[in-house]
């Protein structure tokens, strides 16, 4: 059988958006840029074992404009990935699972991850 | 690796990793307004070594499973499926092995 005969999955251009793949592909998505966010803090680690004048240098990169913006980003990434992900786990237990208790559930992880980040920056930059 | 345990570890992975990334991604945003003198207290802490040393094994353990799935998905000749596990499948072991000897040996 040729490969590109193997069926695919479901084409995000195709359906209508609904809360529950929304929140699924963007779990997917997160799940990546969260990997993206390790990396970076890999990089801490090692600018900081290599010399004071790197980590410096990396200190001044995440410090800049696009470092906070980015920054920002992972933050959220990071809290909707949990919140989700706790909502998989939900699910994998068997709880949940009727659509009107599944939207509420998502607007909620939607709500808490914004939430949360706020609250994660404020803690970590010592405002409250 | 059986489908069933690859599920189940992944599942166990999640749960291990969450609490260890939310507190390490929390130390690099408090460390961050702080120069290289101010990390070196918590760099050196052994407890510290320990948890990051964990969330990097396991973080990328799971980050491989995951991605394994996403290119189950969407990635459908077989050739560069392969290639593209084996590349995650590398990436998930040296950079875990290197965190592990710059904590024991560098910091």
């Amino acid at each position: 059988m040729k490969d590109n005969q193997n069926p695919i999955s479901p084409h995000l251009q195709i359906y209508r958006w609904h809360i529950s793949s929304l929140l699924s592909i963007t779990h997917r998505i997160a799940g990546v840029v969260n990997l993206l966010a390790l990396i970076l803090m890999f990089f801490w680690l090692l600018t900081f074992s290599l010399s004071e004048s790197s980590y410096e240098l990396f200190l001044l990169a995440i410090n800049s404009f696009f470092g906070k913006f980015i920054l920002i980003g992972f933050t959220w990434s990071m809290s909707f990935h949990i919140f989700s992900g706790i909502r998989h786990l939900a699910w994998d237990m068997g709880y949940g699972f009727e659509i009107k208790t599944a939207n509420i559930s998502g607007i909620l992880v939607i709500l808490s991850s914004l939430v949360i980040t706020i609250i994660f920056w404020l803690l970590g930059r010592g405002l409250i | 690796m059986n489908e069933t345990r690859k599920w189940m570890l992944h599942r166990v992975s999640a749960i291990i990793v969450a609490p260890l990334f939310v507190w390490f991604y929390f130390s690099l945003i408090s460390l961050s307004e702080k120069n290289y003198q101010e990390a070196i207290y918590f760099f050196k802490n052994p407890l510290f070594k320990i948890l990051a040393i964990a969330l990097f094994f396991i973080g990328f353990f799971h980050a491989k499973i995951s991605l394994s799935e996403i290119f189950e998905d969407y990635i459908h000749n077989k050739k560069i499926k392969n290639a593209a596990n084996l590349l995650a499948l590398l990436l998930s072991i040296i950079i875990p092995v290197i965190t592990l000897i710059l904590l024991i040996y560098k910091i």
